[in-house]
C-alpha cells in the first residue's frame, strides 16, 4: 500500500482518483458538544482504513457519519468525490457489522445474510441463495444457514455479521468495534480472517477500534483520533515508530517519553542528514538524533519532547545511559516488561532475563523519536 | 481487485448515481407512508373522540350560543358536588372551611367522595397486589408463570359480570352470607356498601399494581443487591436501598393508574353502590338522562381535570425515574418451601399463605360465586331454570326487550371490528411514540387522552356528533349506533394496544433497526421486516386486550346502545339485573366463556407465526 515515508499528521494522498471516502471539516454537534470536530480524512478505493482511540474520542460517531445514520452537523461527506449529503443509510451501498453483531433473533442464517438481497440483486447469474451459501462459506460457516443465530457462538455471530454485510455488494465495509465482545485468542484469529476477506474483495473498509495493537495489525492506514479530532493518519509503523504528538506516543503501544533543554546541537549539515542534540532531562544529559519532520528548525535552550520505545532501551547499552532502580516487572512469556524508577519518573524496559536492583539502561541517539510537542502540550499529557 | 468478486453495486460508480437519484425519490414517498398512516391515525381520533368529546364540553361553557362559565362557578359553589371544598369557591374563608373540613359531620361532596373512594381503593388495590408481586418476583413454585399471565385476567373481565359476581358472593342470599349461615354466624350486608366498591375495585387494579410491581422488582440486578450485602449491608438494608427504590416507581404507577380508573369507575359503581353511593361518572350519567347536557358537561370537565392532572403528574415522574436495565442478572428465586424452619424462612411465607386465602377470597369467590348462583334456584338447589329463561328469552322475547343471542353476536361482531381498528391505530401511535423528536411528550398525551375521559362523555359525545349526524357544507354526515360503538371501543381499546407495543419497540436494539437500513431497507420497510415480528408478542397482546376491553365495554355502549338495538352481553346483564339476580349470572357465566374462548382464539392466532 501507500508510502511509509510521511510521517506526521498530513495525509498526503498523490494519486488523482477520488477517494472512496471523503471527510471534509465535518463536525457532529450534540448540544454544545463537538463529538466529532471538524475532521478531515480521505480513505482510498480498497484501502483498510482504521479509526482507533479512547472511548468518547469519536471513532463511532465518525463511521454513522460515513454510514448515514447520523448528518453532519456541518462539513461534507463524500463517496467517490460525490456528496451523500441527505442520502439514507439504505441508498448508500455501505455494509455494516455492529460490536453486537445485531442479527435478526428472528430470521435464521441465512435469511440474515439474504436480508439484503431484498434490495439489491445478486451478481449476474447468480440466485439469492447461491450468493447466501457463497458467503457463509467466505466466513467458513458453510453448514449454518438454517441455524438460529442465537445458537451460534460470539465468533460464527461475528462472522455471519460479515456475511450478511458483505452479501449484497456493498462498495464500502464499515466495522464499528465487531471483536470487542470476544476473547483475545478469538479476536487474534478472527482479525486475519477479517483481512483476509478485505483482501480477497479488495472492499474498501473502516475498521473502528479501541485496541491498537489490533488497529496497527489489521490496517493499511490509522488514524489515531482524540477528543473528535484525528491526531495522527499514517500507516501503522510510522504511527508506531514516528508517533506525530506525545498522546500517539504514548496511545500507541509501550513508550518512554522525555521532555528536557536542548544544551548543544551538532552543527547542521548540508545534505539535510540527521544530527544530534543533547538535551537536559532533570540533570541528566541524553544525545538524541533530531532532523525530522517538525524538529528541523530547533535551536539550543529550546524546549524539546522526545520518546523512546522499550525495546531500544538496553541493559548497560547505547549511548546515553542513566542509573534506575526496579519498581515492578510483568512477565509476558517472551520477554519480561520491567518498570524501572529513574529519579521519580517510569521507565519502561522489555527483557529476556530477569532484572533486580540497580540497573543501567541506555539507547543510541538514533533511536530516540522527537515530538513535535509545541502545539499540544496540555498538562493532562503528563 | 477484481470487479466480479465485488458484486453488482460496486461495479461503476455510474449507475450508482442514477440509482440514488431514483431512490431518494423513492424513499422520500416511502417516507411519507408512515406520514399517511398517522394522518389517518389522528383523523379517526379527531372524528371519534376528540371531535365528540369537544361538543360535549363545549356545552359547559357556552349557553344559547354565549360563553359563560356561569354553569361552572354554580357547580363549584355547590356543596352538593364539592362539599366543605364549595363553601371555599363561594368566597368562605380558608380557615372556616379547613375547620369545616376537619369536624366530624363533613360534607365531601359527590367529587369529594368520588376521590375518596379511588384514594381508599388505591390503598387497597396496593395493599393487595404487593404481597403478590412478592410472591410472583421472589419465590419459584410450580405454576408460578401461570398464575403470572392469570394476573391479567381481572383487568379485562367485564366490569358489569364482575359487579354481578359481587352481588353473588356479597348479596343478602349471596355465598358469603350462605356460608357464615352454615358456620351459625350473623349473616353481613355489604352490598350498597363503601366496602363493597372498594373491594372490587380491588379486584380490578391489584392485580394491576402486582404485575408492574413484579417486572420492576424482576429488572433489580441481582449484582447490585450483592455489591450491597459486599459493603457491608444486611438483607432488609439492602432490601432497602437497592431493591426498594427500583421497585416503588412501579408502585407507584399502579397506583396512579388505579386512582385513575377509580375515580372514573361507572359500571362497579352503579351496580354496587346505587345512587346512594354516586360517583361523579354515575352522576354524569344521571344529568345526561335527564337531558341536563350543560351541568353533565361541566362536571365531566371537572372529572377529566382531576385525571388528568394525576395523569400527567405521574407521567412527569415516570419520565425522571424511568431506568433502562438491560442484561441484568435477576434475583434468585426462592423455594416456596422453606429449606430451614428458622423464624426467617418461615415468617414470610406464613404470611403469604395469610395472604392466599384473603387472595381466594377477593379473586376466586366472586366468580366462583357467579357461577354457582346460576345454576342454584330460589329454594338453593341446583337447576338450569337462569338458562332456559335465556333460551326462553331468545324465542319469545318482545321487540323492546334484551335478547340473549343478538347480544353475544354484536359483542363479537363490535369487538372484532374495534380491534381491526386499534390494532393499526396503537401501532402506530407506538411508532410514533417511541421515537425521539420534539413535542413527543404531546403525541404521548394526546394519544393516551381516551384513558382519562370519561366514557359517559365519549359516548354522548358520539351519540350526539355523529349518530344524530352533522353537517358539513352542507352534507349531513350520520353514523349508525354500532358504527359509533365499534368506533368508541376502539379508541377506547387502542392505548392498550399502545402500551404493550411500545415497551417493546423502546427495547429493541437499535443497531438490529440500523443493519437493516445499512443493507438497502427503507424506514417503513424496516418496521415491516424487524420491528413489528420481534414485537408480534405485544401486538398479540395489544389485540387481546383490545377485543377484552370491546367485549366488556359498558360505559360509552349503554349510551350509544339506547333505543337502537346494538346492545351487547355487559348492556343485556345490566338489563336483567333490574329483575332476579339469576338471569344476570347466567348471563355473566355466558360472557366469560366468550371472553375466554376469544382470548385463547386470539393467542392461537397470533402464536401460529412463531410458536409465541
Amino acid at each position: 500500500m501507500g508510502s511509509e515515508g510521511a510521517a506526521g499528521g498530513v495525509d498526503d494522498d498523490a494519486t488523482d482518483a477520488p477517494p472512496a471516502v471523503e471527510l471534509d471539516g465535518v463536525t457532529k454537534r450534540y448540544g454544545d458538544t463537538a463529538a466529532v470536530d471538524d475532521v478531515s480524512l480521505r480513505v482510498r478505493e480498497g484501502e483498510f482504513f482504521t479509526l482507533v482511540g479512547p472511548s468518547g474520542c469519536g471513532k463511532t460517531t465518525t463511521l454513522r457519519l460515513i454510514a448515514g445514520f447520523e448528518e453532519p452537523s456541518s462539513g461534507t461527506v463524500r463517496f467517490s468525490g460525490e456528496s451523500v449529503a441527505g442520502v439514507p443509510p439504505e441508498d448508500r451501498d455501505v455494509g455494516v457489522v455492529f460490536q453486537n453483531y445485531a442479527l435478526f433473533p428472528h430470521m435464521a442464517v441465512g435469511e440474515n445474510v439474504g436480508y439484503g438481497l431484498n434490495f439489491a440483486d445478486p451478481p449476474e447469474g447468480m440466485r439469492c441463495n447461491e450468493r447466501v451459501a457463497e458467503l457463509l462459506e467466505l466466513v467458513d460457516l458453510p453448514d449454518a444457514a438454517d441455524r438460529d443465530p442465537e445458537s451460534l457462538s460470539g465468533g460464527q455471530q461475528q462472522r455471519v455479521a460479515m456475511a450478511r454485510a458483505l452479501a449484497p455488494g456493498p462498495d464500502l465495509l464499515l466495522l464499528d468495534e465487531p471483536m470487542s465482545a470476544l476473547d483475545a485468542r478469538l479476536r487474534e484469529r478472527l482479525r486475519v480472517q477479517v483481512r483476509r476477506i478485505q483482501s480477497e474483495l479488495g472492499i474498501t473498509t473502516v475498521y473502528v477500534t479501541h485496541d491498537q495493537e489490533e488497529a496497527l495489525a489489521i490496517s493499511d492506514r490509522v488514524a489515531v483520533m482524540r477528543g473528535g479530532t484525528p491526531e495522527q493518519v499514517a500507516p501503522p509503523r510510522t504511527v508506531y515508530r514516528e508517533p506525530s504528538s506525545r498522546f500517539v506516543a504514548e496511545f500507541v503501544g509501550d513508550n518512554n517519553v522525555f521532555a528536557g533543554r536542548i544544551t548543544d546541537l551538532d552543527p547542521a549539515e548540508s545534505d539535510g542528514a540527521a544530527r544530534t542534540a543533547g538535551v537536559d532531562v532533570g540533570g541528566e544529559p541524553l544525545r538524541v538524533a533530531v532532523g525530522g519532520t517538525g524538529d528541523t528548525d530547533v535551536a539550543v535552550g529550546d524546549r524539546l519532547t522526545f520518546c523512546v520505545r522499550p525495546e531500544y532501551l538496553r541493559i548497560d547499552e547505547g549511548e546515553s545511559r542513566v542509573r534506575a532502580t526496579v519498581a515492578s516487572a510483568e512477565f509476558l512469556g517472551e520477554t519480561t516488561r520491567v518498570t524501572l524508577d529513574w529519579g521519580g519518573r517510569d521507565l519502561l524496559v522489555r527483557t529476556r532475563d530477569p532484572l533486580s536492583g540497580e540497573v543501567v539502561v541506555g539507547f543510541d541517539p538514533q533511536d530516540a523519536h522527537v515530538i513535535d510537542d509545541r502545539t499540544r502540550v496540555t498538562d493532562d499529557d503528563l | 481487485m477484481s470487479d466480479a468478486s465485488r458484486g453488482p453495486a460496486g461495479d461503476a460508480a455510474d449507475p450508482r448515481r442514477t440509482r440514488t437519484l431514483r431512490d431518494r425519490v423513492a424513499g422520500g414517498l416511502r417516507g411519507r407512508l408512515l406520514t399517511a398512516l398517522a394522518l389517518v391515525t389522528s383523523a379517526v381520533l379527531v372524528a371519534a373522540f376528540y371531535y365528540p368529546v369537544g361538543t360535549v364540553l363545549i356545552e359547559a361553557v357556552v349557553v344559547d350560543g354565549v360563553p359563560t362559565l356561569a354553569v361552572f362557578a354554580e357547580l363549584l359553589r355547590d356543596p352538593f358536588y364539592f362539599g366543605e371544598l364549595a363553601r371555599l369557591f363561594a368566597g368562605e374563608p380558608p380557615l372556616a372551611v379547613a375547620r369545616g373540613l376537619l369536624s366530624p359531620d363533613r360534607r365531601l361532596g359527590i367529587v369529594g367522595f368520588t376521590a375518596y373512594q379511588a384514594a381508599l381503593s388505591t390503598v387497597a388495590s396496593v395493599a393487595l397486589g404487593l404481597p403478590a408481586a412478592y410472591l410472583l418476583a421472589r419465590f419459584e413454585f410450580r405454576g408460578r408463570r401461570t398464575l403470572r399471565s392469570l394476573t391479567i385476567v381481572p383487568f379485562v373481565l367485564p366490569s358489569i359480570m364482575v359487579a354481578v359476581g359481587f352481588v353473588a358472593t356479597f348479596g343478602d342470599n349471596g355465598t358469603l352470607n350462605a356460608v357464615l349461615g352454615a358456620l351459625g354466624l350473623p349473616p353481613v350486608d355489604l352490598l350498597f356498601t363503601l366496602e363493597a366498591i372498594v373491594i372490587a375495585h380491588a379486584f380490578y387494579n391489584a392485580p394491576l399494581v402486582a404485575r408492574v410491581t413484579t417486572a420492576a422488582w424482576e429488572s433489580v440486578d441481582a449484582s447490585a443487591v450483592e455489591t450491597a450485602r459486599s459493603l457491608g449491608a444486611g438483607p432488609l438494608r439492602a432490601f432497602y436501598d437497592v431493591v426498594a427504590p427500583q421497585v416503588y416507581p412501579a408502585v407507584l404507577t399502579g397506583a396512579a393508574l388505579t386512582f385513575v380508573f377509580t375515580f372514573g369507575t361507572f359500571p362497579i359503581v352503579l351496580a354496587l353502590g346505587g345512587f346512594e353511593l354516586a360517583t361523579v361518572e354515575v352522576f354524569v350519567y344521571r344529568l345526561v338522562r335527564d337531558l341536563n347536557y350543560a351541568e353533565a358537561a361541566a362536571l365531566a370537565i371537572v372529572e377529566l381535570v382531576i385525571s388528568l392532572g394525576v395523569l400527567l403528574a405521574y407521567l412527569r415522574y415516570e419520565a425522571r425515574n424511568t431506568v433502562s436495565s438491560r442484561g441484568v442478572r435477576p434475583l434468585p428465586r426462592k423455594s416456596l418451601f422453606p429449606e430451614s424452619p428458622s423464624v426467617r424462612e418461615v415468617l414470610p411465607r406464613l404470611g403469604l399463605a395469610a395472604y392466599a386465602v384473603v387472595a381466594g377470597l377477593v379473586f376466586v369467590a366472586p366468580i366462583a360465586s357467579m357461577v354457582l348462583a346460576s345454576v342454584t334456584g330460589g329454594d338453593g338447589a341446583l337447576t338450569l331454570d337462569h338458562y332456559r329463561f335465556l333460551i326462553d328469552r331468545q324465542q319469545t322475547g318482545a321487540a323492546f326487550q334484551v335478547r340473549p343471542w343478538p347480544a353475544i353476536r354484536n359483542s363479537l361482531a363490535f369487538a372484532s371490528a374495534a380491534t381491526l381498528l386499534a390494532l393499526p391505530m396503537g401501532v402506530v401511535v407506538a411508532v410514533l411514540t417511541t421515537r425521539r423528536y420534539r413535542g413527543r411528550k404531546l403525541v404521548d398525551a394526546a394519544a393516551m387522552a381516551p384513558l382519562a375521559v370519561s366514557g359517559i362523555v365519549v359516548g354522548l359525545g358520539l351519540l350526539r356528533g355523529l349518530v344524530f349526524g352533522v353537517e358539513i357544507a352542507g352534507w349531513r354526515f350520520a353514523a349508525t349506533g354500532a358504527v359509533a360503538i365499534v368506533v368508541a371501543h376502539a379508541v377506547a381499546g387502542y392505548p392498550f394496544v399502545v402500551r404493550t407495543v411500545a415497551p417493546g419497540l423502546e427495547g429493541l436494539d437499535r443497531s438490529l433497526i440500523e443493519s437493516a437500513r445499512a443493507l438497502g431497507a427503507s424506514r417503513a420497510r424496516v418496521i415491516r421486516d424487524v420491528e413489528l415480528p420481534l414485537v408480534w408478542p405485544g401486538v398479540v397482546a395489544g389485540a387481546a386486550f383490545a377485543f377484552a376491553i370491546s367485549i366488556g365495554e359498558f360505559t360509552a355502549t349503554v349510551v350509544l346502545a339506547t333505543g337502537a338495538d346494538a346492545y351487547t352481553m355487559p348492556v343485556a346483564i345490566e338489563r336483567f339485573i333490574g329483575r332476579r339476580l339469576g338471569p344476570a349470572t347466567a348471563m355473566g357465566v355466558v360472557l366469560l366463556v366468550v371472553t375466554g374462548l376469544s382470548f385463547v382464539v386470539i393467542e392461537r392466532l397470533g402464536g401460529e407465526t412463531r410458536g409465541l
